[in-house]
Parts: structure tokens; sequence; C-alpha cells
């Protein structure tokens, strides 16, 4: 077992953001997390990558039980994670932002810059590496995301919505770069709205709704679950809480 | 572009030859004070982004150690100077450790607060001459007090020790150390998810420069001979610090430098037209220098020549390929 959360709970304040998830992930899957808007699921990731402490339940990752653990040591376990709206370095070039994620296993600069390089080559994000950040658009920063956590050589990767944003025909080579990660022996966890994307790459879904795992299983299977539908039809009924 | 920093360089190294009068000499010795210490605020102000308004409790310990000694043994200067650096490497890890773990201004806050609060105790201090201050040997005993007629030696110490801490910014530039500073700068939850140390990283990044402020203050001692408790404590020096490498260039090699260059002589002339009634309106000259950086262009006048006036040469030159 790669990654293993027992009933895990996040409160802010009085509200339950995620309340009693458990989940468990093997090595070498590919697992799609989906739900509504407001569902969870960033904070869910938040709290496995180690960003927000959890203020219930445990998270094992490896053997080692990592959730009092910093970000800093998630990072050096082998947990990487993107994060939803894009955190770009924006003063810095897409190169050195990558670099900034190679340091962490290749403390020499040049070794560090001819990793990065690697890895602008496979992202496809070349052709924009003496640029400043700044100047990407969303497509282009959510793909440097990938890059950046890819360079600290992670064993476990949470995409947050990674993929959002794309046309259809970027849409297709970023599914191919997730499927590369993965076939290099990479674990990884989606979090995606595109059913698409969680088709094409996932064999099994966990369905979040108000902080709670409410279904879980092969994707074609998962979506035709009456919960899973009242989860989205409902909210769709209500009106969606938020933009 | 590389041969600008060797230009640099060599007009400072001729600089006093080509200007002899006193005054200039004078000049260029306090530019290149300025210089260094703006330039160590610069390592974690600029590179880490975390401003210090407190930078003056280095300074004050690196200019108050030496004559302290001084005071006490007749020690020559320079052997107070690893003390002013191990002190100001004490206070910065005292004010750092527990201020780099909270998130928010409490860093800035604390900075500004120990440093009003030490130049309260050392105005207070008899030992340390209270008010009136410090001062060092009026004559030589001997050539290890460097006390020097003509300002040129000291010029040529000051410029060697800001090749110093300019070789050593330039090293961490280039090193897992600099970039990791950036990356603290521009995101520090980003930074953590890459497995940046950031507490610790920021720490070592002010106790760096806490103690090549401190060095700063020994060489503004050494020079003077004299200290007290506002030109070295004072909420001032901070500030000098801070408006210097924000007009160069915060977070850039050159920019506190070239801040210096621009802002000491000016510094300088409108002190000698407005004479010593001018205090209050130092501070509204660097109030407005820090709104029109803020406003214009916060990366300072280097990245105002790399961004927008590099460029717009370039094009008319119709050079195809800008940088
Ligand atoms: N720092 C915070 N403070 C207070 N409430 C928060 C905080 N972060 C998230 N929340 C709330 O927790 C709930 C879950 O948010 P979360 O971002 O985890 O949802 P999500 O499933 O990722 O949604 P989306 O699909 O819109 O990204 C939301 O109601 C949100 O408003
Ligand atoms: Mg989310």
């Amino acid at each position: 077992m790669l990654l293993e959360a027992k009933e895990v709970s996040r409160a802010f304040g009085s509200f339950l953001a995620v309340d009693g998830a458990s989940l468990e992930i093997e090595e070498g899957e590919i697992v799609g997390l989906i739900g509504p808007n407001g569902a969870g699921k960033s904070t869910f990731f938040n709290c496995i990558a180690g960003d927000l402490a959890p203020t219930a339940g445990r998270i094992l990752f490896a053997g080692h039980d990592v959730t009092e653990r910093s970000a800093e040591a998630h990072a050096r376990l082998g947990i990487g994670r993107t994060f939803q709206v894009p955190a770009t370095f924006t003063d810095m070039t897409v190169l050195e932002n990558v670099m900034v994620g190679a340091f962490l296993r290749h403390p020499e600069r040049a070794a560090a810059r001819a990793r990065a390089l690697e890895i602008l080559k496979r992202t496809g994000l070349s052709g924009v590496a003496f640029q400043r950040a700044r100047g990407l658009g969303t497509p282009g920063r959510k793909r440097l995301e990938i890059a950046r956590v890819l360079a600290t050589g992670p064993r476990l990767m949470l995409l947050d919505e990674a993929l959002a944003g794309l046309t259809p025909a970027e849409l297709q080579g970023a599914i191919a770069l997730v499927r590369a990660i993965h076939e290099e022996g990479v674990t990884l966890v989606v979090v995606e709205h595109i059913m698409e994307v969680i088709l094409g790459l996932a064999r099994r879904v966990i369905v979040f709704n108000e902080g709670r795992i409410i279904a879980e299983g092969p994707p074609q299977r998962v979506v035709g679950e009456p919960a899973v539908i009242e989860a989205y039809l409902g909210r769709a009924h209500l009106g969606r809480r938020k933009a | 572009m590389r041969w600008r920093p060797f230009a640099l360089a060599a007009a400072l190294l001729v600089y006093p030859l080509l200007f002899r009068g006193a005054f200039y000499q004078d000049m260029g010795a306090l530019v290149l004070i300025q210089a260094t210490s703006a330039s160590a605020w610069n390592i974690v102000g600029g590179y880490a982004g975390q401003v210090s308004v407190g930078h003056a409790v280095f300074f004050g310990a690196g200019a108050y150690l030496p004559v302290l000694f001084y005071e006490l043994w007749q020690l020559p200067l320079f052997v107070g100077v690893p003390a002013g650096i191990a002190v100001s490497l004490a206070f910065a890890f005292i004010i750092g450790l527990p201020t780099f773990r909270l998130r928010g201004h409490y860093f800035s806050m604390a900075t500004i607060a120990v440093a009003e609060l030490v130049r309260l105790i050392v105005s207070n201090s008899g030992f340390l001459g209270g008010a009136i201050g410090l001062m060092g040997p009026a004559r030589p005993r001997g050539w290890w007090d460097l006390v020097f007629r003509s300002a040129v030696p000291y010029y040529y110490i000051f410029l060697a020790v800001l090749g110093l801490v300019l070789l050593a910014t330039w090293q961490m530039e280039r090193s897992r150390f600099g970039y990791y500073l950036r990356a603290i700068r521009a995101d520090e939850r980003a930074a953590k998810s890459l497995g940046v140390p950031v507490s610790r990283y920021k720490l070592y990044a002010f106790m760096l420069s806490a103690a090549f402020t401190a060095a700063a203050g020994s060489l503004y001692i050494i020079k003077t001979g004299f200290i007290d408790p506002e030109s070295g404590f004072g909420i001032l020096v901070s500030v000098q610090m801070i408006i210097i490498a924000a007009l160069g260039g915060a977070g850039t090699l050159l920019g506190p430098l070239l801040g210096a260059i621009l802002l000491v002589p000016l510094q300088t002339a409108t002190n000698t037209w407005f004479g010593g009634g001018a205090t209050g309106l130092t501070y509204i000259f660097y109030g407005g220098i820090i709104m029109l950086i803020a406003r214009f262009e916060p990366g300072g006048l280097i990245e105002l020549w790399r961004l927008r006036i590099a460029p717009l040469l370039l094009r008319r030159r119709g050079d195809a390929h800008a940088p």
C-alpha cells in the first residue's frame, strides 16, 4: 500500500470540509477523484500533501505516518502535488521554476538545470524555457505545475484539475503526458471535472460529496450509481452554490 | 551584457584617483558603506522577500562592539569586528527563529520592535555612552588603529568589503540557496510543496544578511571613529537600506549598489543646500521615492531597464534576438 488515509477530517471552524474520508491507493495506480464543486477534493489533497493538517484521522505513506509532517517533508518522501490555481513563481523563468523542483534531488546547479531541461522537453515547454513565467497563460501555467512537480521525482503525484481549461487538442496531449508519467512508475491521483479525462485515465474513481466518499469503483459503473447522480443532479437542481 | 559589471568595477576603482577633492572622496566612501549595507539587506529583504525594517540593529552592533572593545580594553577597532558580527548573528537567530514560522507581517514587526528596543537600551546604558555615544582612538597609536587623514585608504578597504559581499551574493544567486530564496519570495506555499525548507532558508538568509550588515557598521565606525544611538540604531538607518535597495532593484545583484550611487550624492547635496534643518525633508523625500517605486516599477531601476527601456532600444535598433 502506497497511500492510506484513515478517517481523515478537516474542519474550518465548525464546517467540516472533509468528513472522515478513508482510502487506499496501491503503488502504480491511477485513481480519479471526482465530485461536485465544494465537495472537499482540494482540501483532501491539501491534507495528503501536508499543506493542511487534518483535524482528525491518520495518513500513512509507504508505511510512514505522515499526518503531522510538514509539506517539505512530504515532498522529500515523494508526494508531489499541483495547485488548482497555478502557484507559478512569476518573476522566475520557466526553466528556473522547474529547477526549484529539480534541486530537491539534485543539489548542484548544473545537475538541476540538466534535469529541468529534460523535463521541459517532455512536457512540451522547451520553447518557453527562458521566458519569464509571468508571460504564460493558464494552459502553460498548468503544464508548468506538472513539470515542476515531476522535477521533484515523486512516487505519488496529486493532480488537482491540472488538465482543466485546455482545448480538446491540448487535452489529448496532456492525457498522453499523464499516461507517460504513469508508465514510468509514478502513482497518480487525478482530480478532474472533465469525464473524458477520468474515463481516459483511471481504472478506479472515488466520488466525493460534502466531504465524504460516497462511491468508489470502475468509472463506468460509478457514474451510474444513484448516490452519485443525486450528488451531481441535486446540486444542479438547487443551483450551484459556488461559481 | 557581461561587460557592464566590469565597467562598473573599473569605474569604482579609479573614482578616487579622478575625483581628488576630499569632499568627493568622502562621499565615495559613504556610497560604498551604504551600498554594502543595502546589498546585505537585499539578501533577506530582496531575494527572500522578507522585509526587515530593523536592520539598524545589526549595523549598530557592528559599529558599537569595536568601539566598546576600544573603550574597555583599548583594543584596535578591527579586533571588535568579529564580535559585532557574532552579536548580529545571535540577534538574527533570536528574531528569526520564532517569527519565520508564522505567516504574515510578524517578521517585519519584530525587526522594527527589536531595533527600537535596542536603540532605547543603548541610549540609556552608561557603559555604551548613553545618548552621546562612544569614540574610538583620536590619534593613531600605530597602523593597526586604521586612522588615516585621507578618505582614500578607507575607500579601498570599503570597496574590498563590498566586493566580498557582492561576490557572496553572486555565488548565492547561482546556487540552490538563491533559487530557493526567490521561490520563497514568489510563493511560500508552492515552495514548500516542492521540498523547500522555507523557515530554515529564511533564517539562513537573515543571518547571512545580518553578518554583512554588521560588517558595514564596522566600516562606518572605523572611518568616522564615532557612533551614537541614532546613527547606529536609528530607524532611518534601516529605512535607508530599504530605500537604496528598492530604488536600484531589490532582489538583483547590483541594484543596491546602483541605488547607493544615485541616492547618496543626492542626499549629500540636499544636506548641503538645506543645512541641518532638513531632517523632516528627508522623510518626505523617502516617502516620495517609496511611492514612485511602488507605483511604477516595484523591481526598481534595474527592472525598469531590463523590462521596459532595453527592449525599446533593441527594437529601435531592429535587433531581432532580444534576451
Ligand atoms: N481555507 C478555507 N477556509 C474556509 N473554508 C474553506 C477553506 N478551504 C476550503 N473551504 C471550504 O471547504 C469546502 C471544500 O472546498 P474544496 O476546495 O476542498 O472543494 P473542491 O472539491 O476542491 O471544489 P472545486 O471542485 O470547486 O475545486 C468548500 O465549501 C470551501 O468553501
Ligand atoms: Mg478544488
